[in-house]
């Protein structure tokens, strides 16, 4: 039980409109492991993630971090929690005016003072941190472009910088690659295994393509209509329960 | 309860069609009685006619609904989940079409006879002379007035100048407690972005003549009076444009800097500031470009400047003077329309 970093119970999750979109999910995050998500568009997935680090509020049931039921907290609590599961999106989600350099400095707002940081006074171990994550993603060269210059693949790596100078110890990413094309996915997927094997982040991560879910994934999850229905190995989805996840007639996609 | 469960754009909808089906009956109805004036003065009685319009058309719009009707408030108003499912009517064989085209119609019919417009008066013969005339005239500037002119156009674009330098600083905060997506948080957001966007809306629908009127009478007739008038109209609608910019930026910033746990002020100047800088810069240069051209208005009361200058030579039937100081207007109107669309252009 004490290498669960992360426990979800229950999880249920009803929009202002009426749309469920999670119905009763469970499942456990062990500490250091890769776990990626699949399922169809609108299964859940992201909903999912944003209530892991509280930017939606669940209707129901309960996610343990490290023990402390994290579903209803509220104000500095939850910025507390965010800085610990740092998150990464489909569309990067980077602020384009700024330099690249800037917008991985972003990652330790929280760790500075709010005064300090609308004047942009970060400290100098906070440069230094962000240059040394540029590095580990490849992209310190780039450090002083504008963010809204560089491709999609290197935005993410940005993405990733950004997240890893919150120092977390989960990293949440949502359909990381699903806006990269296929040799730059491999890039990205690539930096995301070095931040789990390397520095000990857990992640969490949805994803599309089952060919990237075996190359990557230590676990899978597959979501089906708000409700867990597979928890397991990557090698063991087999064809049946690819459709399964995806429907009937359903074709897997490779991408190499 | 007709409709499913969307009460608030139900209420819309129903609001919207009462409204506009009981003008087009009350315009029917002054169309065919064709009350003389002291009828239409006869306040009482056309509340009560408006009142009848009103509940007669309360009964059709409900009718309508049990009928299924799609009329032109359900249309504009039903929540975008609806107007997903069902099929799509062309606007020819609808009945919101209908709607729209006699409310529209009676509208434009109404608007001309009000107006008076006619073209024999725009045609006539003299009345084009004496147009012909006052143009030629501006067209023949009188130059020996050029300095003091001159003069006078400094004062005024100092005074456009400070009123939006002023009004600057106190719209920029104004609006994030005017937009809606910043405010709608909580209970207390709601009240606040509710009462500032009245005050704004009320203060913005008062001219700047009207505020020179009662500033003049504050401070006395002047230039001083003249950008205090400017300042107050200038907040109100760069508040606006500014708020409703910030209610479009993209979430995606957003959601990146939430994500960090960095607090409301933070992501506030990290995600959503980057996104409305250069709008906000080009809206305070169009708004100074419009402050300029206000303050020339401002004058007709005393504000000072070039304004004052322009109304004194008018009053004369100068027209000759008049024409020196359109040209010299003209000129810094278009050097700062220049100059704006320049600056806005290479802070792209």
């Amino acid at each position: 039980m004490s290498n669960n970093i992360l426990s979800v119970k229950n999880l249920e999750k009803t929009y202002a409109n009426g749309v469920q979109a999670l119905k009763g999910v469970s499942f456990d995050v062990k500490k250091g492991e890769f776990l990626v998500i699949i399922g169809l568009s609108g299964s859940g997935k992201s909903t999912l993630l944003r209530c892991l680090n509280r930017l939606h509020e669940p209707t129901g049931g309960e996610i343990l971090f490290h023990g402390k039921n994290t579903a209803h907290i509220k104000g500095s609590e939850v910025r507390n929690l965010r800085s610990k599961i740092a998150m990464i999106f489909q569309h990067f989600n980077l602020v384009d005016r700024h330099t690249v350099m800037s917008n991985v400095m972003m990652g330790s707002l929280h760790s500075t003072g709010t005064f300090q940081s609308l004047l942009g006074l970060f400290s100098d171990k906070a440069k230094e941190q962000a240059l040394k994550y540029l590095k580990l993603v490849g992209i310190a060269d780039k450090a002083n472009y504008r963010a809204s210059q560089l491709s999609g693949g290197q935005k993410q790596r940005v993405a990733i910088a950004r997240a890893l100078a919150q120092h977390p110890e989960v990293l949440l990413a949502d359909e990381p690659v699903a806006s990269l094309d296929p040799a730059t996915c491999h890039t990205v997927m690539d930096y995301l295994e070095k931040v789990n094997k390397e520095l000990g982040i857990t992640i969490v991560c949805n994803l599309h393509f089952l060919s990237l879910v075996r190359r990557y994934a230590t676990r899978v999850i597959a979501l089906k209509g708000g409700q867990v229905i597979y928890d397991g190995e990557p090698k063991n989805i087999d064809n049946a329960w690819f459709e399964k996840i995806y429907g009937e007639g359903a074709k897997e996609v490779h991408i190499n | 309860m007709l409709w499913g469960n969307s009460m608030k754009e139900n209420v819309k909808a129903r609001f919207f069609d009462v409204t506009s089906i009981g003008y087009i009956f009350m315009m029917l109805i002054v169309a065919i009685v064709q009350p003389g004036e002291d009828v239409l003065l006869d306040l009482g009685q056309n509340s009560l006619v408006a009142l009848l319009c009103f509940v007669v058309a309360l009964v059709l719009v409900v009718m309508l609904e049990k009928a299924k009707v799609k009329t032109l408030g359900r249309l504009i108003f039903e929540p975008a989940h609806k107007k997903a499912q069902g099929q799509k009517k062309g606007m020819l064989q609808s009945f919101w079409g209908a709607q729209l085209s006699v409310f529209f119609l009676i509208t434009l019919i109404a608007s001309l006879i009000v107006t008076e417009f006619s073209f024999y008066e725009l045609s006539s013969q003299k009345g084009f002379e004496g147009a012909k005339r006052i143009f030629s005239a501006m067209f023949t500037p009188n130059l020996s007035i050029l300095p003091q002119g001159v003069l006078a156009i400094v004062q005024t674009i100092f005074m456009a100048f400070l009123a939006t330098a002023i009004a600057v600083p106190v719209s920029f905060i104004l609006s994030f407690l005017c937009a809606s997506n910043i405010m709608n948080k909580s209970a207390m957001g709601v009240i606040v972005y509710t009462v500032l966007r009245i005050i704004m809306n009320v203060t913005r629908s008062i001219e700047p003549l009207i505020w020179a009127i009662i500033f003049s009478v504050w401070v006395g007739i002047g230039p001083f009076a003249g950008m205090l008038a400017l300042m107050i109209h200038t907040v109100a609608s760069l508040t606006k444009q500014y708020s409703e910019q910030i209610e479009c930026v993209e979430d995606g910033p957003v959601e990146g800097i939430q994500s960090t746990g960095a607090n409301a002020l933070q992501v506030i100047w990290f995600a959503i500031v980057p996104q409305i800088v250069l709008p906000f810069i080009s809206f305070t240069i169009f708004r100074w470009d419009i402050n300029v051209r206000m303050a020339t208005i401002i004058g007709l009361v005393g504000g000072g400047g070039i304004g004052t200058m322009l109304m004194n030579y008018q009053g004369q039937a100068l027209w000759h003077e008049v024409g020196t100081l359109g040209l010299l207007i003209i000129a810094v109107v278009w050097a700062m329309d220049v100059a704006s669309a320049q600056i806005r252009e290479a802070l792209k």
